[in-house]
């Protein structure tokens, strides 16, 4: 649709310039602010027409004739009346139908204060009712999914829901039935709500018949406004994807009441995921941490926040007296750059170590160049989801990859060891978990046949040699379930694309094959485009934190820690030596510890002991743990020290997306019991630290060199603001961010500096493993609502979470004799667990697919530090 | 000075002790409170509030919160929930979990009262409210819903 052309219409005897062919709902209210009452009309919803609200006389050749404005087109020429007695007395008619059989519950209505037929009743209605009868009794109360209730009586049949499902989700779930005064919306029988994204409806919905069944009752729209205990409303962002929505919290007398979309056109269009809008559970949950915790006789008990402070300062000083190898952090992915930039400060200068990660950090040998905008999602023609399921890991990306694909005509193709739901928008094809590499390698191969890649290949350093290198693999024999013509196929498709983009998910890049995968994604980027190929990070922050060096080889920026004047650089920025000793990842330290090399670790915001058993007895071996948390974790569980944090809303931070936006998250509410914010209390650890004596120094400062100053000296931080000026003078990529300058929708950081493909690599992937005591590859599944501590405590998440099962192809099940609902043990080289089978075609034959979190680890427990592609073999014990 | 003057001067005392005199032997004007009966108010006085139920034992509140907008100081405070199907609060679907008024911050102004839209919060009579201690001024929900007369309108005028 083009708005750049403008044409003149005449309102009311009033010539205006609009932009051309746009609904002329929209011309009126966007761009003339003219208030014309819609209730069906939604700026990012195709126009239907279907509540008449919006009835404008247009002229004709034939005279005026009634028209609904909603679907007129803006055209060079068009006349409206708006104003006139017939238009007034039909819009007037018109929302005086809808109240005949509207109930008049506003007062429990959670709609009611922000009802658009509240608002519109008010200024174009009729003023009165003349109907006295019976209204029409249809269902309320009504669940249409665990998060949703109906209310049918409410409704005025505006089909936003329905068309919200058809035009962005691409699954009518919602339908219409009976006909006339009888007409409800209602769900297909038996099959309630699914879609990801589903909670969007309440948002869009005009009239309270769709609500929120988490928030339900617990605020009110209207009583907003700077007085006592109204709801004060905080333009936040979502911290359960690396997306990074845009969404609002509403908060009242310091609790969390409801969370809604918030717009950012370039991030989230209107919508966030129900995940994002429903999960508030854990912001005031019973079991959040509310004081710091010590551990006396075996036991953790109460302490003050001095004493617990005082416990870390000591611990980690002996050890890094002793060591300072022997110390680790782990940082998170989950909180804000401010608290990640000072964790790994902190102990680069205080305890002196680089063993500094985060999970899904060092280990994952991603580019985090970021995709170059969300929206790049829309101009591309192919799009390959490599091991990302995106509707259960970015649900509001996947409504933009399936609008891409379905309105935009591109072309997807799916690789992921699963049938994933979104496998039926393109060809899909299985790829081992571990193979990626090789598939990609007999791709490129095929490729580099067309004379327009084999120029790009010698555009960069080592592309003669690597097209001789890559002739090697175009071999199909390793890839089961791809075939030489879907293969052609793909090759055609890419071949043929002007913009291709391919996103590609964390444990592609981690494990066994990652340093193929990642060198093969790395020469794929340099055949079809250097932004063409993009890493999906796990967690709302997974740029951030590598962004601001919460990774054992990298300081700030990207700076290696072996780089001579980069440690210049910072030696004289925080006024003290930096180690340069490349440190350990996250799955090293966890090694470490279960080696005993590795005696003190620091864990913010991350829970390794849900890594698996292995993970957990690594913990028990470390002689002092610090776990900052807001839940008592299973690694907190055998924490020396627990300091209780907050979450993201009770402090200011920012975050980094998977675009490279810094966006900012303001403290809504106020910090629950005891609980300091991470920032907080790595600065109390800091200030408590002892001043290092001068000549007591590990290294003597070099010749020429002023001997630095002491590190506490610069830890005068009151705010995390304060903190955010930093990093934007230390790290250059966020250089000129300020807490201000983001604004409520953030701001690019600069690409300059992220690691990027450079020269063709030629790292030879390793064959599938094939071992006949391991018949079957274990495939890790994420789910959108797994059982994470901030998934899990929200209540109304019970039935919707991950099965706890390990799910198996039919077939399979029948060849091998296993039962599916029946236990089953299933072992790898690494572990053992129990979990009942079941059935599932979209699991390819070979292959057990286990969900990342399930209580007790399963999964992690199964993959051991191995990462993806173990392994595994399944047996009954009665089925034999 | 003269012998009339101290006349006049004894006549005037004697009569404004006359006036003592007499109202030694009349019943006190004030009432002891609280220990003596109450006295009766107008019919429109507005005192202590309370929560009204239907016949039926339900609760009038459906926990709307208008009166919490409605009041001019800031007095309400309301929670609201949701009501358990089977053994329901109020009618309908909400109720309210937690209803406070503040004494200290009321102006008795009735604001609340006109706000209601089921009738559910009155003001009624009673205006001994002497407490020992803060906290004690907050009428809870438990305070609030034994009305001394539970389903009368008192106002029906509004």
């Amino acid at each position: 649709m083009s708005e750049k052309q403008t044409v003149t219409v005449t309102i009311d005897g009033v010539q205006y310039e609009v932009p051309a062919n746009i609904p002329l709902t929209r011309a009126m209210r966007k761009f003339l602010g003219i208030d014309i009452p819609t209730f069906c009309a939604h700026p990012r919803l195709e126009p239907v027409g279907a509540c008449r609200q919006c009835l404008v006389e247009i002229e004709t050749p034939r005279g005026p004739r009634l028209t609904t404005a909603c679907t007129t087109y803006t055209t060079d020429g068009l006349v409206v009346l708006y104003n006139t007695e017939t238009a007034r007395a039909a819009r007037e008619a018109t929302l005086e139908f809808l109240l005949t059989n509207h109930p008049l519950d506003c007062p429990i209505c959670d709609k009611g204060g922000e009802c658009p037929l509240q608002d519109q009743t008010l200024r174009h209605g009729p003023g009165e009712s003349r109907f006295l009868e019976e209204k029409i009794h249809k269902n309320k109360r009504y669940p249409i999914s665990d998060l949703i209730m109906l209310d049918q009586e409410r409704c005025v049949l505006c089909w936003r829901c329905i068309r919200y499902l058809e035009e962005w989700e691409f699954k009518p779930q919602l339908g219409l039935y009976h006909r006339g005064g009888e007409t409800v919306i209602d769900i297909h029988p038996d099959h309630p709500l699914t879609a990801k994204t589903s909670g969007n409806i309440i948002d869009i919905c005009p009239v309270g018949a769709l609500t929120n069944r988490v928030a339900r009752f617990h605020f009110r729209p209207w009583t907003w406004g700077p007085y006592p205990r109204t709801l004060q409303q905080v333009p936040s962002i979502c911290i359960h994807c690396s997306q990074g929505c845009n969404l609002r919290i509403d908060v009242r007398t310091d609790r969390v009441r409801r969370i809604v979309a918030r717009e950012n056109m370039a991030v989230n269009d209107w919508w966030i995921c129900d995940k994002g809008r429903f999960a508030q559970g854990f912001f005031h949950h019973p079991d959040r941490l509310t004081q710091p915790l010590v551990r006396e006789n075996g036991e953790l008990r109460p302490a003050s926040w001095e004493e617990a402070l005082q416990r870390v300062v000591e611990g980690l000083h002996r050890w890094a007296q002793q060591d300072p190898e022997a110390v680790g952090a782990i940082g998170s992915g989950k909180v804000s750059n401010e608290a990640n930039y000072l964790l790994q400060k902190f102990f680069r200068l205080m305890v002196d170590t680089n063993n500094i990660d985060h999970r899904w950090g060092g280990d994952v040998l991603a580019d985090p160049t970021g995709m170059g905008a969300i929206e790049d999602i829309y101009r591309a023609d192919v799009i390959v989801l490599l091991g990302l399921d995106i509707a259960e890991e970015v649900p509001v990306l996947a409504t933009f990859f399936r609008r891409a694909v379905r309105r935009n005509g591109a072309r997807a193709v799916i690789l992921h060891p699963r049938r994933v739901e979104d496998a039926r928008f393109g060809v899909y094809l299985p790829v081992w978990p571990g193979g990626e590499a090789i598939w990609l390698n007999a791709l490129m191969a095929r490729l580099v046949r067309e004379e327009r890649f084999r120029a790009a290949a010698r555009r960069h350093a080592g592309g003669q040699a690597f097209l001789t290198w890559l002739s090697d693999y175009g071999d199909l024999d390793d890839l089961p379930g791809v075939t030489e013509e879907t293969m052609a196929h793909v090759v055609r498709l890419l071949a043929d694309a002007q913009s291709p983009l391919v996103l590609y998910g964390a444990d592609v890049v981690r494990g066994r094959a990652a340093e193929a995968n990642a060198a093969a994604l790395h020469n794929l980027a340099l055949l079809l485009g250097e932004d063409r190929v993009v890493y999906v990070g796990p967690d709302a922050n997974s740029l951030g934190a590598r962004d601001m060096g919460v990774l054992p080889a990298f300081l700030p920026g990207y700076v290696p820690v072996t780089d001579e004047a980069g440690r210049e650089r910072f030696r004289r920025l925080w006024g003290s030596e930096v180690p340069e000793e490349p440190g350990l990842t996250y799955t090293q330290m966890l090694q470490a510890a279960a080696d005993g090399q590795l005696k003190a670790l620091f864990v913010m915001g991350s829970d390794p002991a849900a890594d698996g058993a292995w993970a957990a007895r690594a913990l028990e071996k470390l002689a002092f743990l610090v776990v900052q948390d807001i839940f008592l974790t299973d690694t907190a569980r055998r924490a020396d020290v627990v300091l209780p944090a907050t979450t993201y809303a009770e402090t200011d931070g920012t975050f980094t997306n998977m675009e490279r936006r810094l966006q900012r998250a303001p403290q809504a509410f106020r910090p629950i019991g005891d609980a300091r914010p991470d920032w907080a209390i790595l600065v109390a650890l800091a200030q408590r630290w002892p001043v290092r004596e001068a000549g007591e120094s590990r290294r003597k400062p070099r010749k020429g060199q002023r001997a630095a100053r002491s590190p506490q000296a610069r830890w005068t931080y009151t705010t995390p603001q304060d903190v955010l000026t930093e990093i934007a003078r230390v790290v250059p990529q966020y250089a000129g961010l300020t807490w201000d300058a983001l604004g409520t929708s953030g701001r690019y950081t600069a690409g300059e500096g992220v690691p990027r493909p450079r020269g063709f690599q030629q790292v030879p992937p390793a064959a599938l493993p094939a071992e006949p005591e391991y018949p079957f590859t274990l495939v890790a599944d994420r789910f959108l609502y797994d059982h994470g501590t901030l998934i899990r405590t929200t209540d109304r998440f019970a039935r919707l979470l991950a099965p706890p099962v390990a799910r198996m192809h039919p077939e399979d099940l029948a060849r091998y004799g296993l039962k599916p609902g029946k236990e089953a043990v299933i072992t790898s080289p690494h572990g053992e667990v129990t979990l009942p089978l079941a059935a599932d075609p979209t699991v390819q034959q070979g292959t057990v697919a286990l969900a990342y979190s399930l209580p007790g680890a399963p999964l992690e427990t199964l993959m051991g530090p191995e990462g993806p592609g173990v392994l595994v073999n399944v047996v009954q014990p009665d089925a034999r | 000075m003269a012998i009339k003057d101290v006349y006049q001067g004894t006549r005037a005392i004697g009569r404004a002790l006359g006036v003592t005199l007499k109202h030694l032997f009349e019943a006190p004007v004030t009432v002891e409170s609280p220990d003596r009966e109450p006295i009766a108010v107008y019919p429109r006085f507005r005192g202590r509030h309370y929560l009204r139920r239907y016949e039926n034992g339900l609760e009038r509140c459906i926990g709307c919160q208008l009166c919490e907008a409605a009041c001019p100081t800031g007095a309400i405070y309301i929670e609201a929930e949701e009501n358990d199907p089977d053994n329901p609060v109020s009618p309908g679907e909400r109720y309210a979990r937690v209803y406070e008024i503040n004494l200290l911050r009321c102006i008795f102004c009735g604001d609340c009262e006109e706000a209601c839209p089921t009738e559910a919060i009155v003001l009624g009579h009673g205006y001994t409210l002497a407490n020992y201690t803060r906290r004690d001024f907050v009428l809870t929900k438990e305070d609030l819903l034994n009305p001394p007369e539970p389903n009368v309108v008192i106002r029906p005028e509004g």
